[in-house]
């Protein structure tokens, strides 16, 4: 165990000098938040009341979806991990590390926008701020397991960042966060509840702000739940495929 | 060379194949400990396919491997503690610092950070350097300190001095030397003859997945059917146009110099100088080229390829 938390920690430092992980886990989704934050809950005031909620799932969407498949696929590609492995370093060692990080990463660019929004924007606090932080957890989880699927089934870095933008981007316009998902044609609407964002910001609403729901907010929050389960076992798999096909 | 003859890596009717292909074809293989032992062969030799089934890397179809008395396909935890490897083509994330990634490699090890490791090596100067900053020779000398943070007893380097400049070779024979001194055994795949005549206390010759020839350099080259060649020039030129003078057949003459090829070159030599005194001339230049490693290994590969 002291070797994972020697890796996290030196996992952690490594993170923090590589500026494409300071882009999408940090910059990126902050600028966004200061900047359109600011446009959306002038747009629609009603945005402001669940602000924090809608910024952390952009936030968390773009970290662990742009942010956990890269790094796994280009270590797979360069022969990283191979070397790690020749050095008695285990791959799932790896990617546990990876992923720890990145949720670690999220928590904390999470907890700045929770804390910023009602001082920037005036946004209103959840109700239920333990209920918030449970959503968000399991939020958090879901996506990075999410994040760790498409590194596990990407051939390349660029499949990675193809794959990527094809969650994230629908993530973004079909789950509710830019506008309310009820102004979307029903067929969008129905493909918007594939993606954990979707059923994260029904989860918020329900749980935290304890406003009204278009999911129910316990099936929302067990959807989240499942979508977690299944790609990390699909994540965990594809991983276990791999390494057989590199023995062989 | 301290070697003694217990093998740390036995290898029986090893055979691996990728597909239609059969890289390795029921290679036997024996490395003592102590040894700098040296695998040659042409690409597509099966030389990485044999390193990767004993580093655990790869499953071999059938045969078995001992590495230090473990089976890499058993006891692959076990082995790492046996075991240090710089695999051909390798690498580390671009922003890992270097004393980052030894200590990342000496918790898994659960070995204490080798403070020594670092002076031996003189990486110091190197700690705080990303990895993408270094050079291709500073590179090579990081993935062999972190092949030696687990005091292993069996070092396998795969193209060590691939890609390097003069200096980056230099430095990285001297090191394997001073590795080797300190009784750690040394498996390395080789492209480079010279590398292996330098390094190497025996080496194995593959081809097509099997071992062909095997022994100290010297028995190697000495084994294959090329005679030494011998060139001299006289002042007079007085055994022109040449002939075949005792164990000596001649070849020809060219520039003023004739040439003999002989298998008893000492007996040829004395003979020819001897010819030389009796007509009353003068040697100018005596040349005696024995067979390299190089031409021994064409003629191995050559062969067996027919």
């Amino acid at each position: 165990m002291t070797a994972f938390w020697t890796s996290l920690a030196i996992q952690l430092r490594v993170d923090l000098r590589d500026r494409g992980t300071l882009l999408v886990f940090y910059l990126v989704p902050l600028v966004f938040f200061f900047v359109f934050g600011g446009v959306l809950a002038s747009l629609n005031p009603l945005m402001k009341d669940t602000l924090a909620a809608t910024m952390t799932i952009f936030a968390v969407t773009m970290g662990a979806l742009l942010g956990v498949p890269e790094p796994i696929v280009k270590m797979r590609e360069s022969g990283t991990l191979r070397a790690y492995r020749a050095n008695g370093i285990p791959g799932s060692a790896v990617i546990g590390v990876q992923a720890t990080s990145a949720f670690l990463h999220l928590l904390l660019v999470s907890a700045i926008i929770y804390l910023a929004a009602p001082i920037v924007f005036q946004a209103r606090l959840p109700q239920v701020p333990l209920a918030y932080l449970l959503v968000l957890v399991t939020f958090i989880v879901a996506s990075i397991a999410v994040g760790l699927l498409i590194g596990a089934v990407a051939p390349s870095q660029s499949w990675a960042t193809m794959l990527s933008m094809f969650v994230f981007l629908p993530s973004l316009l079909l789950s509710g966060i830019m506008f309310p998902a009820t102004m979307l044609p029903d067929v969008f609407l129905w493909i918007g509840r594939v993606f954990p964002a979707t059923h994260a910001l029904q989860a918020f609403y329900g749980f935290a702000y304890r406003s009204t729901t278009e999911i129910d907010r316990t099936l929302a929050l067990g959807v989240l739940a499942g979508i977690a389960v299944i790609a990390f076992a699909g994540a965990v798999w594809r991983f276990g495929a791999i390494r057989r096909n590199e023995k062989d | 060379m301290n070697a003694s003859p217990e093998p740390i890596v036995a290898i029986r009717a090893l055979t691996k194949r990728y597909g239609a292909v059969t890289a390795v074809d029921g290679l036997d293989l024996e490395v003592r400990r102590g040894e700098v032992f040296g695998l040659l062969g042409p690409n597509g030799a099966g030389k990485t396919t044999t390193l990767e089934c004993l580093e655990g890397l790869r499953t071999a179809d059938s045969g078995t491997v001992l590495v230090a008395g473990l089976d890499p396909r058993r006891d692959e935890r076990e082995l790492r503690r046996h075991l240090g490897v710089q695999l051909q083509s390798t690498s580390l994330p671009d922003s890992i610092r270097v004393g980052e990634a030894i200590r990342l490699v000496s918790a898994w090890h659960r070995v204490p950070y080798k403070v020594g490791l670092v002076e031996r090596f003189t990486i110091g100067a190197l700690m705080r350097r990303e990895y993408r900053q270094l050079s291709g020779g500073q590179k090579r000398l990081v993935h062999l300190v972190l092949a030696l943070v687990g005091d292993p007893e069996l070092l396998v380097l795969d193209e060590p001095t691939a890609g390097l400049d003069v200096q980056g070779r230099a430095r990285l024979h001297d090191e394997i030397r001073s590795i080797s001194e300190q009784g750690v055994t040394v498996l390395l795949a080789t492209h480079d003859m010279a590398e292996a005549e330098q390094l190497c206390d025996r080496i194995a010759i593959i081809v097509r997945g099997r071992v062909v020839v095997c022994g100290t350099p010297q028995e190697v080259t000495a084994a294959g059917h090329s005679e030494t060649r011998i060139l001299l020039r006289t002042a007079n030129g007085s055994l022109l146009p040449g002939s075949d003078v005792g164990a000596a057949h001649f070849v020809g003459a060219e520039n003023g110099y004739l040439e003999w090829t002989s298998r008893e070159v000492a007996e040829a030599v004395t003979e020819i100088l001897a010819r030389v005194q009796r007509a009353g001339d003068v040697v100018d230049d005596l040349r005696v080229a024995r067979p390299s490693l190089e031409q021994r290994f064409l003629e191995v590969v050559t062969e067996a390829q027919q």
